[in-house]
């Protein structure tokens, strides 16, 4: 089996040559030998790519420490789940994900070839085989990790243990869904342009099942990033403005914008040249992301890798991309794409509305991301965006983007009627004054952040209730991904604005008050784990009533083998809060630094996460049958 | 007219690859802090001298040669490395070396300085660090060039090596322009 | 008997590994008067920790964080005024230190390009208003 590791670096090198063949079999003119020379190509693409995964994981799996990338990210007594999340969870591993999903992907553009679009197909296969040809010659030789080394080590390196754990082994392909999705939406974008007789073909409808996939999981990915963050950092906060969490968060916004605009090229054939350009960003905005937080441009948290000779072939890559893609956008001269006029007061101008907000916020997070780096590129200085330079610029932007939500899909296309709309929306007004009203005389509240956020959540959500029955039947999924933004809204809302925080040294039997619960410290003791150590704390929360609720052991652990120490917060959820413990420094005569949060509808925020990604993954169902219809 | 804002994301796309493509060729360390005191008067202080009985009193003790100002402490693996060429340095004619002995037991100083031999004409006792806070410390050893006006015209962040003495001795020289 | 002897000596053990985790502010620094206390924290939330990546200085536990947070405390406590107390900072350890960057000449199109950015979207949204009632 020492074999294994060989056959993934062939498979490799021999998706390469796939690749390169689908590109030149794309190039040519088209016939019907082209369709079956590119099923050859974009299955043996998928199959090799597949089988180097499989190689990869293999030898983690029997820990093959000849493997140099097993042996820097691995060890004997990893679990097994570890051991297969440790694929990606470095760089090398991570690209050959990467380049999976890019063959998954281009198997689903493949799929789409009928009599009709081959031309438009074939144009968008050549776009994706020159992307992965880039990546697989990129992981090829600045990033293989399949080398080895020679003498064999006993054992490995073992894994950063701040990363073990499930919500974040399952982030990075999630995440790379997403990504490279995107990679489809640029292709389709790049064909629409270069084909002569666009107008036949209704590439936006290919375009939009991918989008909406694209979208859907970034969404997810980003959620279980921020779960990750919110237990395992131990700060009682899930989002911190780091340049990683910006890289997802802006094609995620580029994305939101695409998916409304797609809906109105589809209905109204408006737009086509904005929505070419946004798919093309929101795919170089996921390429420059990802790799610009890993070539250490950036110092963040979670670089993986400080290589200069990356970055540079990174960036030549994207200049490619980019210098092509964008140049034949300003010089292609469709007649189509020539702009129609959006009225103000319509659906189409609820969705040009939504589109520029999400290019406002895009660009203020971009911005903050680079602007420290350009500064220091044109001067001596250094400066630091942080946490408040996001609050200040995203929150008052994104505001009125949320009212126009709520309203966006009781608009008709074209124009409407103003007084009618009133109408319509007359009783979530209602409702949502009513609801302000006795959430202000309940919890006596005046913070305007919170009053601004329960108000902007219970809008779309009572207009989404109101309109239940109005709404047809292939909108659903859309009004379902509204709903989702709701309750994250409000979850966002409960969780920033009204978060409670005790810290203090507490000895075995204090106790604690925060927020009506009452919190004993009981015990603390140690435990021994296959690959960790740990001191656990033991607190029993008390509620008014003197009646125990729960138990929460949060824990120190200490990882022998890379000599690493997290810490992990207990925490218990209901619909209302969460009470988050986390035990710090401290030894038996003075007591522990133990710091507890009462974080109120945090779980909001991820219910709301996936109810929009149900919402984005019944609208690829939808949006596949329109295809089907489409093929007919 | 309208054609020519289509150029408009490709000019962004590209100042901004230039700008990453530039920062990338570049040596630079990202986690590097430029000080804003270069060019600048010496802080004021008044603190306890190590060594003399006296108080030290940064007014007597700056603007008649140039200085470097070193801060260290026994606890610092890097301070250790660089003290061989600190006492290179202390040779020199014309400069003299104030060790700022930052955040640290008095006892376990003068052991180090007895060990490894004193390069500093006086040592001051920095225990709370806020000496390195005047000066704008991160993170030690850290060494500033002070010329004989006063005037603080460099700072080395980390220890002097073998690697970057030289270049380091060129500043002190340069210093006095 | 030996076995709470043995945690002991475990705890004690793994007190040494822990000490390098990563914790915030701590209990005994907190001022006693509660104004001053918030006062210091919400100025600490926005110093950035020089040593750290993207933390604030309430958020870590590097050695410097911490004297950090003491010396905004004293300040606090002598009724310095939160701008003294960032200019006292900025003088000695530049912008960087501030997580907000201030309105400056160098940050002039940090702060401002997002909302010309808005204005420009508001502004395109008015010319499609006008056009598409031209063409009705």
């Amino acid at each position: 089996m020492i074999m294994v590791p060989s056959l993934g670096n062939f498979s490799l090198w021999l998706a390469l040559c796939f690749a390169i063949f689908q590109f030149v079999i794309s190039c040519k003119k088209n016939n019907q030998s082209t369709l079956y020379l590119n099923r050859i190509a974009v299955n043996g693409l998928l199959l090799c790519a597949f089988l180097s995964f499989l190689s990869l994981m293999y030898s983690y799996l029997v820990s093959d420490f000849s493997v140099a990338n097993v042996f820097q990210n691995s060890h004997t007594t990893k679990p097994l789940l570890y051991k297969i999340a440790a694929v990606w969870g470095n760089h090398e591993g991570s690209m050959l994900l990467w380049i999976l999903v890019l063959a998954i992907f281009n198997y689903f553009i493949f799929k789409l070839y009928n009599k009709t679009n081959s031309i438009f197909i074939s144009k968008t296969l050549e776009t994706q085989a020159f992307v992965t040809i880039g990546f697989l010659l990129f992981t090829l030789l600045t990033s293989n990790p399949f080398e080895r080394i020679i003498p064999v080590p006993t054992n490995g390196l073992g894994f950063n243990p701040i990363l073990q754990d499930p919500a974040l082994a399952i982030h990075p392909p999630l995440l790379y869904i997403g990504y490279v999705g995107f990679s489809a939406a640029f292709s389709f974008s790049v064909s629409a342009m270069s084909i002569e007789s666009i107008e036949k073909v209704p590439w936006y409808n290919y375009m939009k099942p991918f989008v909406l996939a694209a979208w859907a999981f970034l969404t997810i990915g980003i959620a279980f990033g921020s779960i990750w963050a919110y237990y395992e950092l131990g700060w009682g906060g899930w989002w911190f403005w780091d340049p990683v969490e910006n890289a997802s968060l802006m094609p995620w916004l580029l994305g939101t914008a695409l998916i409304h605009s797609l809906v109105t090229v589809e209905k109204k054939k408006m737009l086509q040249k904005w929505v070419l350009l946004l798919a093309i960003l929101a795919f170089l905005l996921s390429v420059i992301g990802t790799f610009l937080v890993r070539s250490g441009i950036l110092t963040s948290v979670h670089t993986f890798a400080l290589d200069p000779a990356r970055g540079i072939y990174i960036l030549v890559f994207i200049g490619i991309l980019g210098t092509y893609s964008l140049i034949l956008f300003a010089t292609s001269t469709k007649k189509n794409f020539e702009k129609n006029y959006v009225s103000f007061l319509s659906r189409e101008g609820s969705i040009l509305i939504n589109n520029i907000i999400m290019i406002v916020v895009c660009s203020s997070v971009f911005l903050g991301t680079i602007y420290p780096l350009i500064i220091e590129a044109f001067s001596n200085n250094k400066i630091s965006v942080g946490e408040p330079y996001y609050n200040s610029t995203v929150i008052p932007i994104m505001i009125p983007a949320i009212l126009v939500m709520g309203v966006g899909p009781l608009l008709s296309w074209k124009k409407i009627d103003v007084k009618k709309i009133f109408w319509k929306t007359l009783p979530s007004i209602v409702l949502t004054i009513i609801v302000i009203t006795i959430f202000l005389w309940i919890y006596q509240s005046y913070n305007p952040l919170g009053i601004i956020g329960i108000i902007l959540s219970c809008w779309i959500i009572s207009n989404i209730i109101f309109t239940q029955n109005n709404i047809p039947k292939f909108s659903k999924s859309m009004v379902m991904a509204h709903l989702g933004i709701g309750l994250l809204i409000l979850g966002i809302t409960g969780s920033s604005v009204w978060q409670k925080e005790k810290i203090l040294r507490m000895k075995v039997n204090d106790e604690i008050i925060i927020h009506n619960y009452n919190i004993i410290f009981k015990e603390i003791k140690e435990v021994v784990e296959k690959n960790y150590i740990a001191l656990q704390g033991n607190f029993w929360v008390y509620n008014k009533k003197n009646n125990i609720i729960t138990k929460l052991h949060p824990e120190n652990r200490f990882y022998p083998v890379t000599n690493n120490s997290t810490t992990e917060a207990s925490i218990h959820t209901n619909l209302l809060r969460d009470l988050y413990i986390v035990l710090g420094d401290g030894n038996q005569k003075d007591g522990w630094v133990v710091r507890v949060y009462y974080n109120p509808l945090v779980v909001w925020i991820w219910i709301g996460a996936f109810v929009i990604f149900l919402g984005g993954l019944f609208s690829i169902n939808i949006n596949l049958k329109i295809l089907k219809r489409l093929s007919l | 007219m309208k054609k020519k804002i289509l150029i408009f994301p490709f000019i962004t796309f590209l100042f901004i690859l230039i700008v990453f493509f530039y920062l990338l060729v570049i040596e630079r360390d990202p986690s590097e802090l430029p000080s804003v005191l270069i060019d600048k008067k010496i802080p004021t202080f008044e603190a306890e001298s190590l060594l003399n009985k006296k108080k030290f009193i940064s007014k007597n003790e700056f603007g008649n040669e140039t200085t470097l100002v070193n801060f260290f402490a026994t606890w610092c693996g890097p301070c250790r490395d660089e003290h061989v060429y600190l006492k290179r340095l202390s040779n020199e004619k014309g400069l003299k070396i104030i060790g700022v002995n930052y955040k640290d037991d008095s006892n376990k100083t003068v052991e180090w300085l007895k060990e490894l031999g004193n390069p500093y004409s006086d040592v001051i006792v920095d225990s709370k660090g806020l000496i390195g806070i005047d000066w704008g410390v991160y993170g030690i050893p850290e060494t500033y060039i002070v010329n004989s006006k006063g005037i603080i015209k460099y700072r080395l962040v980390g220890s002097i090596t073998k690697k970057n003495y030289n270049a380091f001795y060129s500043k002190i020289k340069k210093s006095e322009d | 008997m030996t076995k709470t002897l043995l945690t002991i000596v475990i705890i004690s053990i793994m007190i040494l590994f822990f000490s390098k985790i990563s914790y915030s502010v701590e209990p005994e620094e907190f001022l006693q008067n509660p104004k001053q206390e918030i006062r210091a924290r919400d100025i600490s939330k926005n110093i950035r920790c020089l040593v750290c990546q993207n933390q604030s200085i309430d958020d870590s536990s590097a050695p410097l964080a911490k004297d950090l947070r003491a010396l905004i405390r004293m300040k606090v406590q002598e009724n310095n005024s939160d701008e003294e107390i960032y200019k006292f900072l900025t003088d000695r350890y530049g912008d960087f230190i501030l997580l907000k960057p201030p309105f400056k000449i160098n940050t002039f199109l940090l702060w401002s390009l997002p909302f010309i950015f808005l204005i420009i979207g508001i502004f395109i949204l008015f010319v499609h208003n006008k056009k598409s009632k031209k063409i009705s």
